[in-house]
C-alpha cells in the first residue's frame, strides 16, 4: 500500500504522515507538526534533476581540461590538471596514490552522473525492474557525492603549505573552480531527484 | 500492543509499526530504508559529543596545523591559512566554498546541536526546536570536515616527496574532532524529538479549543 494512493504523504522534514487533499491540484499540504510544505512528490523533480545533471556535465569538461593548480618556482610556472597528477604518480611509482586519485576525481564523478542519468531514464520509462536495487544506487550517489570535494581541498592545502614568499608558490587554477561547481551541482541534482518516483510505474 | 503508521520517504510505502517506542531500528518493509531508530541515552550522547567537538573546534583553529620544510625554507599553516591566501589571491569562489564547508557549516551545526540538546538534557523542550531540527537537516551535507581530512592526508602524501611535513597540535585535534562529530551524527535521531514537539503542539491546541 502506497501513500500516494491513500492521499497520505510523509513530511519531508519531520516524516509526519500528512493527509494531502487529492482535489488540491498542486498537492500541497502544511505539516501540522513542523509547518513545512508537504508535497506528495518533489515538484518538477525530473526536469530539475535533468537540468542540473546537464549543467554538471558541461562543467565537468573544463574541470578536466583546465589546470587545477599552477606551481610557481624560480624556474617558471608549471600547470597541473587532474590527469597529469595521476600520470605523475604512475611515473614515480606511487601506484596506490595514483589509483586513489584516479578513483576519487575521475571515476566517482562520472559514476554519479551515469547513475543519475540511468535513474532518470528508467523513471521516465516507468520501468518496474529491480526497484530496490535502483533505490540503492540512488542512496550510493547521495553518499559519495560530497567525497569528490577531496580534490578541491587538496588544492587548498597545497596553496596554504607551498607558500615561500614569492619564490615557490602554488596557486589554484580555473579547473579547480569548475571542479567545485561539478561537485556542488551534482549534489543538488541528487537532492532534487525523488526516489519515490521509482515506484510510480502506473499510468 | 500499540502501533503507528508511517510512510517511507524513499519509496512511499505505508507500513504499520508495532510497538513504536521499543528500542531498536525500524526499517521500511519494501525498500529496507531506515525509518528511524530508538536508542537509549541519545540526548546525553549527542550533547556530550558536541560539547567535545566545540572544544576541539577551538583547539583546531587556534594552534598551528601543519608546517612544511624545504631546503632551508619553512612555511607554517593554520587551519584557515588556505582560506586567507585564496581571498588574498581573489579566488573568492574557492575561498567561500572552503570557508563554508570547513568552518561556517560545521560550527553552526555544533552550536545548533548544543542549543537544542542542552535544554533537552535538562528535561526542557525549547520553543525553537522545530527550526533547529530543520537547519540541522538542511546543513548536513554541506559540512565536509570528514572529506577535508582525506584531502589533508592526500596532500601530505603528495608533499612528502618535496620536503618535510611537521604536523601541529591542531592536526591531531582536527582528526579527533572528525571522529567525534561522526559519532554525534550516528547517535543523533530526530524522530523522538519530533514526537515530543508534536505532543506539545497537540496539548496546546486542546487548551485553545477547551
Amino acid at each position: 500500500m502506497r501513500g500516494i494512493e491513500q492521499g497520505l504523504s510523509s513530511c519531508s522534514v519531520c516524516h509526519q504522515m500528512v493527509r494531502v487533499d487529492p482535489s488540491e491540484k498542486r498537492g500541497i499540504a502544511i505539516c501540522p507538526r513542523c509547518n513545512s510544505e508537504v508535497h506528495p512528490r518533489i515538484p518538477n523533480s525530473i526536469q530539475q534533476t535533468w537540468a542540473l545533471v546537464l549543467a554538471s556535465i558541461a562543467f565537468y569538461i573544463p574541470a578536466n581540461l583546465l589546470p587545477m593548480m599552477y606551481v610557481h618556482t624560480f624556474a617558471g610556472v608549471e600547470s597541473d590538471t587532474i590527469i597529469s597528477g595521476v600520470i605523475y604518480f604512475m611515473k614515480t611509482g606511487s601506484y596506490l596514490i595514483a589509483f586513489v586519485i584516479f578513483i576519487a576525481s575521475i571515476i566517482v564523478p562520472m559514476i554519479k552522473l551515469f547513475i543519475l542519468i540511468f535513474l532518470l531514464i528508467s523513471v521516465q520509462k516507468r520501468s518496474t525492474l529491480r526497484q530496490n536495487e535502483r533505490v540503492r544506487l540512488y542512496r550510493l550517489t547521495e553518499i559519495i557525492g560530497r567525497w569528490s570535494m577531496v580534490d578541491v581541498y587538496v588544492v587548498a592545502v597545497m596553496v596554504a603549505l607551498v607558500h615561500f614568499g614569492g619564490l615557490t608558490e602554488i596557486k589554484p587554477g580555473l579547473g579547480a573552480d569548475f571542479f567545485l561547481l561539478v561537485v556542488i551541482v551534482t549534489m543538488f541534482a541528487a537532492m532534487r531527484f525523488d526516489s519515490r518516483l521509482i515506484w510510480d510505474t502506473k499510468g | 500492543m500499540s502501533f503507528s503508521y508511517l510512510s517511507c520517504h524513499e519509496c512511499d510505502t505505508i507500513s504499520r509499526v508495532t510497538d513504536p517506542h521499543r528500542e531498536g531500528r525500524f526499517k521500511c518493509p519494501n525498500c529496507k530504508n531506515l525509518l528511524y531508530k530508538n536508542r537509549a541515552g541519545m540526548v546525553e550522547k549527542v550533547f556530550a559529543y558536541n560539547l567535545a567537538a566545540l572544544i576541539l573546534f577551538a583547539v583546531t583553529n587556534y594552534f598551528p596545523f601543519l608546517s612544511f620544510h624545504v631546503v632551508g625554507n619553512t612555511s607554517h599553516a593554520n587551519f584557515t591559512t588556505s582560506i586567507y591566501y585564496l581571498f588574498q589571491d581573489e579566488q573568492y569562489m574557492m575561498g567561500m566554498a572552503i570557508l563554508t564547508t570547513t568552518i561556517l557549516v560545521p560550527l553552526t551545526r555544533i552550536l545548533l546541536y548544543i542549543a537544542l540538546f542542552g535544554p533537552l538534557y535538562f528535561g526542557h523542550l525549547p520553543s525553537y526546536a522545530t527550526s533547529v531540527l530543520k537547519w540541522l537537516e538542511a546543513l548536513l551535507p554541506w559540512g565536509m570536515l570528514d572529506v577535508f581530512l582525506i584531502g589533508v592526508l592526500v596532500s601530505m602524501v603528495k608533499l612528502v616527496k618535496m620536503g618535510t611535513i611537521i604536523p601541529g597540535t591542531s592536526l591531531w585535534a582536527f582528526m579527533i574532532m572528525v571522529f567525534v562529530m561522526a559519532a554525534a551524527q550516528v547517535a543523533f535521531e530526530p524522530h523522538a524529538i519530533w514526537e515530543k514537539i508534536g505532543e506539545q503542539k497537540r496539548k496546546r491546541n486542546k487548551k485553545v479549543v477547551v
